[in-house]
């Protein structure tokens, strides 16, 4: 008997998302194996993150609160995907987002009321990521220069830039009351994010479902959206159509770096009101990459994956407490995202083929993959 | 006695040989007798099922009834390896080769006889003999990236006759090749043949097939529909067995007078871009009701030429005018809203974007509203679909799934949808079948009669013949020989191509 790869002739939306669903089983099959040995029982810890994550009513909000940058991360990652443009540098568009809220919060918010000053500090997040992806993005439409690598090493830029404002200098945005730990400057009261009751869930959430919409209708139903999908499968019958193909990467990338702006921007003023250089860095860029890959660059796939991913890292935390678990170590969370990603990139595999066992008999209606 | 051997057992055969993929019948009941030192011409359209039988000679695919015998014994390859090991071997459409690797370690890589530490001397060796005898000119030392197409076809053929292959396949070789290099395929072919060995040469040329082959089999619809010697055969008798009717690839001619000029290129310098060859001075007028052909060997300014006229490309010089209306360097949307409509060469990737549906296709090059109608867009494909006979799934269907000639109508379907009165086309019927030519020929004929300006650039100098009122040929960047259709001589035009100052 003999296995044989086949060539799909179509690929289904069906066929995706089984496949998404079926890369998370088998990541957690292969995190099983690590638990098994680490001395812990799969079954426990896996009924324990579960229930940490989803089944109880703050464990539902905090998901939900560690999503709502994900879904904005998500949805920067995707955006660019749609056009085979790699935006690896959400994370420090994030990081930009963040400063330039914090800044508007600081600067402009006080004594302004609560609507307006929100609305500035959304817009001064978005406005930060957009000008942090320019550059990349105009060496790219002009230069030919691989976003990949542009955007990639810039994070690390905006990284020592946020710690040298709070850590390493006396910027507007440091608490210079305290003597203790450096910290960012509390913001005023009217830039902080309306919170949904007692939860962390906060005015971002909202605002991350409505780009979700926003950019399934605009990437989906618009003119815009076409040229879009036109560039990124072929620049050559772009420039044919008339389709500024450099305008079009342009505007894509800010669109994309924006998106991450807000989510650094939603941190900061939804939860921990003030520039916190140390609680930012925890990957939520990357993070989107793994969440608009998962979600095949479906806007709406996003908030889904978002949720999921969010779930799963809220329940990291709970792990440790597991009671006579030993204290699961959180990067449990860590090593399944991993997993989760690399069983969907294997995946990608059955969405574009299809598995075919045949057996020797000769007069069977056989059909071998073309190596 | 029809079951008993002949005396001198064919090179390779193929009894009864049928092949299902799911919804295709590729083969039925296919016979097919190839004797030694012969070349057989396997002549059919595009999906009558030729590459499938030569991949099931070759041992890519196994006949799910039927079999394949060499030299009279029977032969059940399970792969490729098997089957050259029985001496038969295939020269793919699509080249299996390296592209880092020089041309000797290509030769040998998969040779089973290699030592473990590898020797490419002996194969820099033999490859330059085997070069010698059947005239495939390859320095075995040059890497495969810095090879032209026709070299990494010799590459190829080289690699087969290096393992021994007595019986060799070739899939539509010359679809990649100049006029000049396939003429050299030829007589690597002949060369080949008069030394023992049997070529399978898979065409859908007539012309082809008819200069080089010494028994052709002619294949429709998975079945063989006409077997005959070369010789004794004539082309329009061929024609009409691999398409099933009778089919008119004569002259087409305009039986008016031309009108107006619609399209007036004037002194146009363009500089190279990229791997384009810059035009010098060119100037042209296309005619309503008239068909204006630009030969000429490819690479010799024909994008540079269809681009500027189109919009796409900004001269250094000079100017181009649609209708009265200036377009020059005004991009392509400003010379189709003048009237001009531009079908490129290169279908998908220009002309069409792959991924994208049919549907979506089809609004490549008309203004869209900023919400896309999608109804709309479907009903428009189904329409097109029914028109121009394009076979395809569906609207939905990705354009990259189209046989080249339902491609090509695609695009022929969008380009003149709107009523375009200056058509410039790029090669409209390279790699189509017969078929799928007559249609397009037809189509375009049918806009000349209706009274469009037409500029037909092709490398194809029977197709330029076939449908142009006049002739025009490019040489370097230059319009180096002018003639009317009815006086135009082949002798003339290919001196003028192959850039003869005698004009």
């Amino acid at each position: 008997m003999q296995v044989h790869l086949e060539r799909r002739l179509e690929t289904r939306t069906g066929h995706r998302a089984l496949v998404t669903v079926l890369s998370i089983v088998a990541a957690l099959l292969l995190g099983a194996i690590f638990l098994s040995l680490t001395g812990a029982s799969p079954l426990v810890v896996y009924t324990e993150m579960f229930r940490a994550a989803f089944l109880s009513f703050y464990g539902i909000t905090d998901s939900l609160a560690v999503a709502i940058p994900l879904i904005l991360t998500g949805l920067a990652a995707a955006v660019a995907f749609r056009m085979q443009l790699y935006n690896i540098g959400a994370e420090g568009q994030l990081y930009v987002g963040a400063i330039f809220g914090s800044w508007a919060a600081l600067a402009l918010a006080p004594g302004l009321p609560k609507p307006l000053a929100i609305l500035l500090v959304i817009a001064f997040g978005a406005l930060g990521g957009a000008l942090w992806v320019l550059p990349p993005a105009l060496a790219r439409a002009w230069l030919g220069t691989s976003e990949i690598i542009t955007t990639l090493l810039l994070n690390f830029v905006a990284l020592y830039l946020m710690r040298y404002l709070i850590f390493g200098s006396a910027s507007f945005l440091r608490d210079s009351t305290t003597t203790n730990f450096p910290q960012g400057k509390p913001f005023p009261e009217e830039a902080f994010l309306p919170v949904l009751g007692l939860t962390r869930v906060h005015l971002g959430l909202a605002v991350a479902l409505l780009a979700a919409v926003l950019l399934w209708v605009l990437l989906g139903r618009t003119r815009f959206g076409y040229d879009v999908r036109v560039v990124g499968d072929s620049p050559g019958a772009a420039r044919y159509a008339g389709i500024s193909v450099r305008r079009t990467i342009v505007v894509v990338m800010l669109i994309s770096g924006a998106l991450a702006g807000l989510a650094g921007a939603g941190e900061v003023a939804g939860t921990s009101h003030a520039l916190d250089p140390s609680g930012l860095a925890v990957n939520f860029g990357y993070t989107g990459i793994i969440v608009a890959a998962l979600a095949r660059s479906n806007p709406l796939g996003v908030v889904v994956v978002a949720v999921l991913l969010g779930g799963l890292q809220n329940a990291g935390s709970a792990l440790q407490s597991i009671p006579g678990g030993g204290g699961v170590p959180v990067e449990v969370s860590f090593m399944l995202q991993g997993a989760i990603l690399l069983c969907a990139l294997a995946g990608e595999l059955f969405v574009r083929y299809r598995l075919r066992l045949r057996r020797g008999l000769p007069d069977e209606l056989t059909e071998g993959a073309r190596p | 006695m029809p079951d008993s051997p002949p005396a001198v057992a064919p090179a390779i055969e193929a009894r009864g040989v049928s092949k299902a993929f799911p919804g295709v019948v590729a083969n039925a009941g296919v016979d097919l007798r190839v004797k030694k030192g012969e070349v057989h011409a396997i002549l059919g359209e595009n999906g009558a099922g030729k590459s499938t039988l030569a991949s099931i000679l070759a041992g890519l695919y196994r006949p799910d009834e039927g079999e394949v015998r060499v030299n009279g014994e029977p032969a059940h390859f399970g792969s490729p390896r098997d089957a050259l090991a029985r001496g038969v071997g295939m020269v793919y459409q699509h080249f299996r080769l390296v592209e880092r690797f020089t041309v000797a370690e290509n030769v040998v890589l998969g040779d089973p006889h290699q030592p473990l530490l590898l020797s490419t001397r002996r194969a820099e060796k033999t490859v330059a003999e085997l070069g010698e005898k059947y005239g495939l000119p390859v320095n075995p030392r040059a890497r495969v990236e810095d090879l032209s197409v026709g070299e990494e076809q010799r590459v190829e053929i080289v690699k087969m006759l290096y393992r021994g292959a007595d019986v060799l396949i070739l899939d539509e070789p010359t679809a990649v090749l100049t006029p000049q290099e396939a003429e050299n395929l030829f007589e690597t072919v002949n060369a080949m043949a008069a030394e023992g060995k049997s070529v399978i040469f898979i065409s859908h040329k007539l012309s082809e097939v008819l200069a080089v082959s010494q028994h052709v089999t002619v294949m429709r619809d998975g079945h063989v529909v006409a077997r005959a010697e070369t010789a004794s055969s004539d082309r329009r008798s061929l024609a009409r067995a691999m398409v099933g009717r009778d089919v008119d690839l004569s002259v087409q001619r305009a039986e008016e007078a031309p009108g107006e000029p619609l399209l007036v290129l004037e002194g146009l310098n363009v500089a190279g871009e990229g791997d384009t060859v810059p035009l010098r001075d060119v100037s042209l007028e296309v005619r309503a009701g008239e068909v204006v052909g630009v030969a000429g060997v490819s690479g010799n300014g024909q994008r540079s030429l269809a681009e500027v006229a189109a919009g796409m490309r900004t001269p250094t010089s000079g100017r181009v005018v649609v209708r009265g209306v200036d377009t020059t360097g005004k991009g392509p949307t400003a010379a189709r809203r003048a009237g001009l409509a531009y079908v490129p060469e290169d279908r998908l990737g220009t002309g069409l974007a792959p991924s994208l549906s049919i549907s979506e296709n089809l609004l490549l090059t008309h203004p869209r509203p900023f919400f896309l109608k999608r109804k709309q867009m479907e009903a428009t494909a189904r329409e097109a679909i029914k028109q121009f006979e394009i076979r395809a799934p569906g609207p939905d269907a990705a354009t990259r799934g189209l046989s080249g000639g339902n491609a090509q109508k695609a695009l022929l379907a969008r380009e003149l949808s709107d009523g375009p009165e200056v058509i410039v086309v790029a090669s409209p019927t390279r790699g189509l079948d017969v078929g799928a030519t007559q249609a397009v020929r037809e189509i375009l004929d049918r806009r000349r009669r209706a009274g469009c300006a037409i500029l037909l650039i092709s490398e194809d100098l029977d197709e330029v013949r076939s449908l142009s009122d006049r002739i025009l040929v490019l040489y370097e960047g230059r319009i180096v020989h002018e003639t009317s259709g009815e006086e135009a001589n082949v002798e003339d035009l290919g001196l003028a191509m192959a850039g003869s100052s005698e004009h």
